[in-house]
C-alpha cells in the first residue's frame, strides 16, 4: 500500500497562555482515509499545521514512517496540504498552478505537460488549463487545489476543512469524487472537518478532538455508534441524553437505570457498572420507534413510554418530533418516511404518543459518583 | 518550520530610515538645544536660547497665522469634499467622475500655484477682468499675497486629497442603511449625521490628516501667493535656515512645528483612528497567522 | 437668476443622469462647484498657452510660447532642472519602490521584536509636515560635509517615498491570502522561489501603483529639494518656484500644459492608485 504510516507522539502545542493541544498521540496507518473532526477551536487544525510544518510543536514528535519530520522545513516534507481557502496563486494559470511543484523542481517541459494533463484528468478539468483562478468556481478552484497538493505525489496529503466554502450539494459531490481520487491513488489523507458527516460518509477512522484533546478514536459507525464520551455524544448526530442511577445489574451486559423524571429503563452495559453507580445515558432519535396506538405486543427488552408531542418539523426525508414524556424530560424522535403514504395515522401537534425502543440502543457514556 | 525571515525583508527599510530620519530628527532635536555658530552650524554648548528665542511676538503671529490658514483650509475642503464625493459615489459615472478628480490629484503643484496666480494676478487676471466686465468693480484688485489668497489656493491644492479617500470610504457605505433610517423615521438630515457620517469615519480621519499637515508645512504656496503679514512657520524656517543661518533657531521652530502638527494629529485622532493606526490593527489581525509563532491566538479561536 | 441657474442645474442633471437613485441637488451643485473650482484656473491657463498677448488679454491664437519653450535659449536652464527632476523621480521611485516593497513583505507577513518600532519610524514621515524633512536632512548632509548635489536629492526624496510606498504595497499585500505563501512553502518553494515565484509577481499591481504614486510625488516636490538640492541639483519645482518669485512668464503656461498633457496620460494609466492609496478599512 502507498502513502505513509503518520506517528502523532505525545504533541502539545502553547501559543502563549492558551493551550492548543494537550498531549496529543495518534497512530494513522498507511493509505487510511484519516478524519480529525471537532468544533472550531478544538485543536484539529493546529495539528494538522504541525504536520505539515507550518507550526512547530511545543512538545512532542511527528513520526512519518518512523522518522520524526519535526526538524524538516514545510518545503522538505512529503507531505501536501489543501487548504481551506484553496490558495491559489491569483497571477497563474490552473496549468501553471498544478505545474508549480514541478517548475520549481525544473522538469522539462514535456514531462510538465503530461503530468499535468494527468492530474488534471484526475481532477475532472482537463478542459480549464488556462484559465485563471478567478475565472473558476468555487468547486473547480477546489479540484485544482487538490491536483496541485497530489502532482509532487506526496505520502500523505492534509485537506484543511477543502469543503467549508462549498454549498451543501456540491459538497456532497466532492466529497464522493475526494473519496474516489482517495481510492485511485491510495496515499494516506488526513481529513480536518468539522462537520460530523463529512467524516462520517468518507473516512476509515475518525478522531474526535475537543478542547485540544482526542477524545476517542475509531470508525465512524464506533464513533455514532458506541460515543465513549458524552462529548462525542452530544457532537455526533442528535442525541437524547439522560441521568440516573444504576439500580440493577442483570441478564447479560444490561442495567437497570432509575431517571428520577421518567422511571426505571434497561440500559445496555458496555462498561463494568454496579448498582449505585451514577450513570449518563444517550439514546439516538432515529432508534426510537412512535405511534399513537400502544404497540400490541411489546417484546421484554423494550423500553417503553408514553407522552405528548410538542413539537413537530417536518423535514421532507423524515420528521421529527419532540415528545414530552413530563414536565421535565422530552425526548426527540426521529421518523424516516419510508412510504408515501404511511399505514400508520398522521402524527401531529399535541397528539398523545408512545414512543420505545431496543435497550441495547441505550448506551451509557459516562459513569460519575 | 521555516526561518523567519522579516527581519531580513525589513531590514533594507529599516537602516534607511534610521539614516536618514530618525538620526536626522535626533540631530534638529539636539541642534535645538545648542548654541548658534555664526556661520551656520552650531557650537556644542547647551543652551535654551533657541526657545526663548521664539517668545516673541512675530513669532507668535506667525504661529497663529499657520494654524489658522491650515484649519481654514481643512474646513474649506472637507466641506467642499464631503458633499462632492457622496455625489461621485453615488452616481451611475463614478470611473469618469474618479477620473476628473485624479488628474488635479496627479497634478504638480507648482502649476496649480501658477494657475491661481493667473487667476488672481492683478493686470488682467481672470478674476480682475471678470469683476471688471461685471461692473463690480472700478479698479483691479490685489488679490495676490494675503492670508486669504493662501487658503483658497491651499485648498484647491490638496482638495483632490480631501475628496479621494472620501470618496473611497462612502463608495463601500452600504446605502440600504440610509434607507432603513428613512423607513424607521429619520429625516433626510438626521439619517445623514447619524447613519453616513459615523459610517464614513475612516475617511474623514484620512481626509483630514493629509489636508491639514500638508496645508500646515506648506512653504512653496505662502511664498509665492502669501505676503508679508500671510508669513507661516515654514517661510519663518526657511528665512533662518538661508539667510540668518541660524540653525539652533531653525531647529527649535522644525521641534515646535512637529510637536504642533503631533498635537493636531492626536487630538483628531482621539475623535478618530487614524488610517496608519487602521491599517496597523487591520495588519495584525490579518497577521496572525503569519509567521513562526504568529498563529497564535488565532489558530486558538479558528482552528 | 435663481430661475436660470435652476434650470442650468436641471440640465445638467439631465447629462449626468443619475439613474433612479436619490441624490440630492445639494450634493451635485456641490460637485459641480468643485468640477468648476478645480478645472477653471487650468483651463485658462491652457487657454492662454496659446494666447499671443504677453499680457492675459486674449489677442489671438499663437504657437509662439511654446516655440520659445521648447527653442529658446534663455530656457536651457528650465530643461536641466526638468531633466535633474526626472532624474530624481525615477531613481529615488526605483529605490523606494525596492525597499518599501521588501519591508512591506517583512511588516506584513512576520513577526519579529523590532518590528513595531520600524513600522512606526517607516510611517511617519507620512504624518510630519515635508519641511522638516527637508531641513533636518540637509543639516545632516552638511553635519557629515555631504555635497549638496542631485544625489542629496535623490537620497531625501527615497526617504519620503518609502512610506508610501510601503502604505501601497501592504495595502495589496492586504487584499490576498497568506495561505498562497504557505502553499508555495508546502509544495516544495525556498524561500527566494517563494518570493520570486509567488509574492512578487502577486504584489506586482501593487508594486506599479507605488512606483507610479513615488514619481509623481517626487516631481511634486519642493519644499525636500529646495533644502538639499546643490549647485546643478536643482529641481523643476525649486526652478519654478524663484522665476515666479519675479512674475508669471507666459511661456510657463506652455510648460503647463506640457506636464498637463502628461499628468492626464498618467491618471488613465493609474486609476487604480487610489484604490491602493485610500483604501480603506471596511
Amino acid at each position: 500500500m502507498k502513502g505513509s504510516q503518520v506517528a502523532i507522539q505525545n504533541v502539545e502545542k502553547r501559543f502563549g497562555d492558551f493551550q492548543a493541544l494537550k498531549n496529543v498521540s495518534l497512530d494513522i496507518k498507511k493509505g487510511e482515509f484519516y478524519s480529525l473532526l471537532g468544533p472550531s477551536g478544538c485543536g484539529k487544525t493546529t495539528l494538522l499545521r504541525i504536520i505539515a510544518g507550518f507550526e512547530d510543536p511545543t512538545a512532542g514528535a511527528v513520526l512519518l514512517d518512523g522518522r520524526d519530520v519535526v526538524p524538516i522545513a514545510a518545503n522538505k516534507r512529503p507531505v501536501n496540504t489543501v487548504f481551506q481557502t484553496y490558495a491559489l496563486f491569483p497571477h497563474l494559470t490552473v496549468f501553471e498552478n498544478v505545474a508549480f511543484p514541478l517548475r520549481l523542481r525544473k522538469l522539462p517541459g514535456a514531462e510538465v505537460s503530461a503530468k499535468v494533463e494527468q492530474f488534471l484528468e484526475l481532477v475532472k478539468l482537463p478542459k480549464e488549463g488556462k484559465k485563471l483562478p478567478a475565472q473558476l468556481s468555487g468547486g473547480q478552484k477546489q479540484r485544482v487545489a487538490i491536483a496541485r497538493a497530489l502532482i509532487n505525489e506526496p505520502s500523505v496529503l492534509l485537506l484543511d476543512e477543502p469543503l467549508s466554502a462549498l454549498d451543501a450539494k456540491l459538497r456532497q459531490h466532492m466529497l464522493i469524487e475526494l473519496d474516489l481520487i482517495h481510492d485511485h491513488i491510495g496515499i494516506t489523507f488526513i481529513y480536518v472537518t468539522h462537520d460530523q458527516q463529512e467524516a462520517l460518509s468518507v473516512s476509515d477512522r475518525v478522531a474526535v478532538m475537543n478542547e485540544g484533546e482526542v477524545v476517542q478514536v475509531g470508525t465512524p459507525f464506533e464513533i455514532y455508534e458506541s460515543p465513549a464520551h458524552p462529548f462525542v455524544a452530544h457532537f455526533i448526530g442528535e442525541t437524547n441524553y439522560l441521568s440516573g442511577t444504576v439500580t440493577e445489574v442483570f441478564r447479560d451486559k444490561h442495567v437497570r437505570v432509575d431517571f428520577p423524571d421518567i422511571g426505571t429503563l434497561i440500559v445496555y452495559e458496555d462498561k463494568p457498572l454496579k448498582a449505585g453507580d451514577k450513570v449518563k445515558v444517550t439514546v439516538r432519535p432515529e432508534k426510537i420507534r412512535i405511534s399513537l396506538d400502544k404497540p400490541a405486543s411489546l417484546a421484554e427488552n423494550m423500553n417503553l413510554l408514553q407522552g405528548r408531542v410538542d413539537e413537530l418539523i417536518y423535514s421532507g426525508f423524515q420528521s421529527k418530533f419532540f415528545v414530552r414524556v413530563n414536565e421535565k424530560a422530552q425526548f426527540r424522535v426521529f421518523r424516516q418516511h419510508v412510504k408515501f403514504y404511511m399505514d400508520e395515522k398522521a402524527i401531529s401537534w399535541k397528539d398523545e404518543v408512545y414512543i420505545w425502543w431496543n435497550d441495547n440502543d441505550g448506551y451509557v457514556v459516562e459513569v460519575g459518583e | 518550520m521555516r526561518k523567519n525571515y522579516g527581519p531580513l525583508y525589513a531590514a533594507p527599510m529599516a537602516a534607511w530610515m534610521i539614516l536618514f530620519f530618525v538620526i536626522p530628527t535626533a540631530i534638529i532635536f539636539s541642534y535645538s538645544f545648542m548654541t548658534k555658530d555664526m556661520h551656520g552650524g552650531v557650537i556644542y554648548e547647551f543652551t535654551l536660547s533657541a526657545y526663548r528665542a521664539l517668545n516673541n511676538p512675530t513669532f507668535f503671529k506667525v504661529a497663529f497665522n499657520t494654524i489658522w490658514v491650515a484649519f481654514a483650509a481643512t474646513i474649506l475642503m472637507v466641506a467642499l469634499a464631503m458633499p462632492a464625493s457622496y455625489y461621485m459615489a453615488r452616481s451611475k459615472h463614478k470611473n469618469f467622475f474618479l477620473l476628473l478628480i485624479i488628474i488635479p490629484f496627479l497634478t504638480n503643484s507648482m502649476i496649480k500655484i501658477f494657475a491661481w496666480m493667473g487667476v488672481f494676478w492683478i493686470d488682467s487676471g481672470l478674476l480682475n477682468s471678470f469683476l471688471l466686465w461685471a461692473g463690480v468693480i472700478d479698479h483691479p484688485i490685489r488679490f495676490l499675497y494675503n492670508t486669504n489668497a493662501v487658503i483658497v489656493v491651499t485648498a484647491y491644492t490638496y482638495l483632490p486629497f480631501a475628496i479621494l479617500p472620501l470618496y473611497t470610504t462612502i463608495d463601500k457605505f452600504d446605502f440600504s442603511l440610509l434607507e432603513a433610517a428613512r423607513d424607521l423615521g429619520a429625516s433626510k438630515l438626521t439619517a445623514t449625521l447619524r447613519i453616513l457620517l459615523p459610517n464614513i469615519r475612516g475617511g474623514i480621519t484620512t481626509a483630514v490628516l493629509f489636508t491639514f499637515t500638508s496645508a500646515f508645512g506648506n512653504l512653496a504656496i505662502p511664498s509665492l501667493i502669501g505676503g508679508n503679514d500671510s508669513y507661516m512657520l515654514s517661510n519663518f524656517i526657511r528665512h533662518e535656515f538661508n539667510i540668518a543661518r541660524n540653525w539652533p533657531l531653525v531647529s527649535s521652530m522644525s521641534v515646535i512645528l512637529t510637536i504642533m502638527t503631533t498635537i493636531a494629529v492626536l487630538i483628531f485622532m482621539r475623535l478618530n483612528r487614524s488610517p496608519v493606526e487602521v491599517a496597523r490593527e487591520n495588519r495584525e489581525a490579518v497577521n496572525k497567522p503569519a509567521g513562526s509563532t504568529a498563529r497564535a491566538a488565532g489558530t486558538g479561536g479558528a482552528v | 437668476m435663481t430661475g436660470a441657474v435652476q434650470s442650468v442645474l436641471g440640465k445638467i442633471k439631465g447629462i449626468m443622469n443619475t439613474g433612479n437613485k436619490p441624490t440630492g441637488k445639494f450634493s451635485l451643485s456641490v460637485f459641480l462647484v468643485v468640477l468648476v473650482f478645480l478645472y477653471l484656473p487650468l483651463a485658462i491657463l491652457i487657454l492662454n498657452s496659446f494666447n499671443a498677448s504677453k499680457s492675459m488679454s486674449w489677442e489671438g491664437f499663437s504657437l509662439r510660447w511654446y516655440n520659445e519653450l521648447f527653442f529658446s535659449p534663455s530656457w536651457v536652464s528650465l530643461w536641466k532642472t526638468f531633466g535633474n527632476s526626472a532624474v530624481a523621480a525615477l531613481t529615488s521611485a526605483t529605490a523606494a519602490t525596492v525597499v518599501g516593497t521588501l519591508g512591506a513583505i517583512g511588516l506584513y507577513w512576520y513577526r519579529f521584536r523590532a518590528k513595531k518600532a520600524i513600522q512606526i519610524a517607516a510611517f511617519m514621515p507620512m504624518l510630519i509636515p515635508e519641511i522638516i524633512i527637508g531641513v533636518s536632512l540637509a543639516m545632516l548632509f552638511a553635519s557629515t560635509k555631504l555635497p549638496m548635489s542631485l544625489f542629496t536629492v535623490i537620497l531625501a526624496h527615497t526617504t519620503f517615498n518609502i512610506p508610501f510606498v510601503l502604505l501601497v504595497v501592504m495595502a495589496r499585500l492586504e487584499s490576498f491570502d497568506f495561505m498562497i505563501i504557505e502553499a508555495a512553502y508546502d509544495l516544495g518553494a525556498t524561500e527566494y522561489q517563494a518570493l520570486s515565484k509567488v509574492i512578487l509577481p502577486a504584489v506586482f499591481p501593487g508594486i506599479i501603483a507605488a512606483f507610479l504614486i513615488a514619481v509623481t510625488l517626487s516631481l511634486d516636490d519642493f519644499v525636500v529639494a529646495f533644502f538639499v538640492a546643490g549647485p546643478g541639483g536643482s529641481t523643476l519645482p525649486v526652478y519654478l518656484e524663484s522665476r515666479l518669485k519675479l512674475g508669471i512668464p507666459p511661456v510657463i503656461n506652455a510648460l503647463s500644459v506640457v506636464i498637463i498633457a502628461g499628468t492626464v496620460v498618467l491618471a488613465f494609466l493609474s486609476r487604480n492608485i487610489v484604490k491602493y492609496m485610500f483604501h480603506s478599512n471596511k
